[in-house]
């Protein structure tokens, strides 16, 4: 029995759908098992139908993505968050100021005909079954998380930080032995420490670690380091505006 | 008065859709609605220290994000008068022809390709045609391997700093790019017959304006050369229909895009993209929007040819690997590039301490606002009653498609 999948993709930089596309021939494999019934960067078909899997990208930054996430929600049996403005709000929901405030700015009016919001992860409106957090999230981690549900196995969820991929890597540690901030430390892992390769220090992309992290630990670091608490707050705050845990 | 609803365009990058509207049987006018939400960029990075600004910037738009990053540190380092070394010019142009190629090979090969072949999407169509998404799949494989080495990761990577990168690419990466860049200009080749054949749809321009160089620069020209700044001869305004901003050009429409690259600058091209240029030189000078399509196929051929000249030079003279220091200054800066969508700009003040004070970021996409929607109106004054809605709103969501519009980026572009 062919799985019905639809993907929805709210305020972002479409990045988590295109993401999807980078899967190349793994993409064909995947539809062995899925029906795509809803894509629209990818399809003109759209299809109304009840789901068994709904991926939903993007932040709640308009009346009209809010519409869209309950229509997902209402209509999936399981319904995946995907994507680091899904999960925790990613860079946009980090820009403080209430929405007029922010429209007042930019457009010059406080006047909201297109019914804007200030921007919040899907994860504080509605329940997910599942958050893949990732700015962009690992192609290879959603792969693997439909492929377990098309088999009926529910997907394992990565509790780790950033610096045991770093490890396995056997990359230098850039914030010790080099002074560069590093988010590794407090970030979940999943993503193989891609900026570490790049010699260059984790920005926190996937959002905070669950459960041991140590951010009151990771900010005297970087204060003995030199580095201003604002900017350090900042930095902290940049991709999970909405999570208490930093 | 009725008007007719494209409630989202599909098969383009972004949520947005247009309203037609008909008066006694007419079409009247129309309007290209861009609803996706704002994200309010320049507010994010005003206080930020320049060094975390392009990681920022990129996320901006994924298809296009290394071309934000390398505009976002164009900008800086002009703010502080760094001047960096060939090499870090080669790679950054080199990482821009990934982009180009992962781009315009998505565009035309899984967007555009289903509507040449009469397919709702390129999955469906790979049933029959399985050979055409395969062809473009890998040639889109190949830009993103590019954009992985030099950016740092497929999707926002964080490789292009201030001063050059955090990782140079070694030479085993440099030698599979040239290999693979020969090995793929073929497919590329057949992909301009393919495209070539597309019908003729929406307006024509004005006006068309480009970077001075064919992928990143310093200035802007239009028909003439002249070189200016953009906030000489482009404002802008906004609208209450739209989140994205409409420009003009001297008061007057415009286009920005592969269309306009290869009608003002086609003497930068490489010798088989030129060549192919003047095949077609009559039909892309009919300046239809659409021919957009034609002339990205005959970009997928320059870029793997340069990038082909780009690694061989580099290989041959072997990588420093050098990044230039920097030392934070008062000043301003704009960076100049081609998008593959068409010009992109980024224009910062940063204060004595490294801050962003200022910034202002225009994409292709709010370039384009205007010239879509004359595209649209024209496209449906000559259809408007001579077919079926169904086949009328296909060919609008064509002619949108020939911009190869993004949607997400558009929405946050805006002068404080």
């Amino acid at each position: 029995m062919m799985l019905k999948l639809g993907v929805f993709e709210l305020t972002d930089c479409g990045g988590c759908a295109l993401n999807l596309l980078f899967l190349y021939e793994r993409l064909f494999d995947l539809l062995e098992f899925y029906e795509i019934k809803e894509f629209h960067m990818a399809s003109s078909f759209k299809e109304h139908d009840t789901l068994d899997v709904a991926l939903v990208t993007g932040t709640v930054s308009t009346q009209r993505d809010l519409n869209l996430l309950h229509y997902a929600r209402n209509h999936s049996k399981y319904l995946i968050a995907l994507g680091t403005c899904a999960t925790h709000g990613d860079v946009q929901a980090s820009v403080e100021g209430k929405i007029r405030e922010k429209l007042e700015k930019v457009y010059g009016t406080k006047a909201n005909p297109m019914r804007a919001l200030d921007s919040t992860p899907i994860v504080q409106h509605v329940a997910v079954d599942y958050a893949l957090p990732g700015c962009p999230y690992d192609k290879d981690e959603i792969y693997q998380i439909l492929m377990n549900l098309a088999k009926g196995v529910e997907p394992p969820t990565k509790d780790y930080p950033v610096c045991i991929e770093c490890k396995l890597n056997e990359y230098e540690c850039v914030l010790i032995k080099r002074g560069i901030p590093c988010l590794g430390p407090i970030t979940l892992g999943g993503c193989n420490a891609v900026c570490i390769k790049s010699k260059v220090g984790c920005i926190g992309c996937r959002g905070p670690l669950p459960k041991e992290a140590n951010p009151a630990s990771e900010f005297e670091i970087l204060k003995e380091l030199g580095y201003d608490e604002e900017y350090i707050r900042r930095k902290f705050k940049t991709f999970a505006r909405g999570e208490l845990r930093w | 008065m009725v008007s007719i609803e494209i409630d989202a365009f599909t098969r383009v990058e972004g949520n947005g859709g247009a309203e037609v509207i008909i008066e006694n049987g007419e079409v009247k006018d129309v309007k290209v609605k861009i609803f996706e939400g704002p994200r309010f960029f320049e507010l994010l990075t005003l206080g930020r220290y320049y060094w975390d600004v392009p990681d920022l910037e990129a996320r901006i738009c994924a298809i296009c994000y290394l071309s934000h990053s390398v505009a976002s540190v164009l900008g800086i380092e002009r703010a502080f008068g760094v001047k960096v070394s060939k090499e870090i010019e080669l790679l950054r142009e080199l990482g821009l022809l990934g982009e180009l190629l992962e781009s315009n090979a998505l565009h035309l090969y899984l967007l555009v390709a289903p509507d040449l072949f009469g397919y709702p999407d390129a999955i469906r169509m790979a049933s029959k045609h399985g050979e055409i998404v395969k062809e473009g799949l890998a040639i889109k494989a190949f830009g993103n391997y590019i954009r992985e080495i030099i950016g740092g990761r497929e999707i926002h990577g964080i490789n292009i700093k201030p001063g050059g990168f955090g990782r140079y690419p070694t030479v085993e990466e440099l030698e599979r790019m040239e290999r693979q860049s020969e090995a793929l200009l073929r497919l590329a080749r057949r992909g301009v017959g393919i495209f070539a054949g597309q019908e003729t749809l929406g307006a024509k321009p004005v006006h068309y304006v480009v970077v001075n160089g064919y992928l990143y620069g310093d200035k802007l020209i239009a028909s003439d050369k002249d070189t200016f700044d953009y906030f000489e001869r482009i404002e802008e305004e906004a609208l209450s229909y739209s989140f994205a901003k409409q420009s003009r050009y001297k008061g007057e429409i415009f286009m920005v895009g592969a269309l306009p690259r290869v009608l003002l600058k086609s003497e930068m091209l490489t010798p088989t993209a030129k060549h192919l240029y003047e095949e077609y030189k009559e039909k892309l000078a009919q300046g239809y929007v659409s021919l957009n399509n034609l002339a990205q196929a005959i970009e997928l051929v320059y870029a793997l040819e340069r990038t082909k000249e780009i690694t061989r030079e580099l290989l041959d003279k072997g990588i420093n690997g050098e990044n230039v220091p920097i030392e934070p200054q008062e000043g301003e800066g704009i960076g100049y590039v081609e998008a593959p969508r068409g010009v992109l700009i980024h224009h910062y003040k940063i204060n004595e301490d490294g801050n962003i004070a200022y910034s202002n970021i225009i994409t292709p996409t709010a370039f384009n606002h205007a010239i879509m929607e004359l595209s649209l109106y024209e496209e449906a004054k000559r259809r408007y009653g001579t077919s079926d809605e169904s086949a009328f709103l296909q060919k609008l969501e064509e002619t949108v498609r020939a911009f190869d519009p993004c949607i997400s980026c558009s929405v946050h572009v805006v002068r404080l």
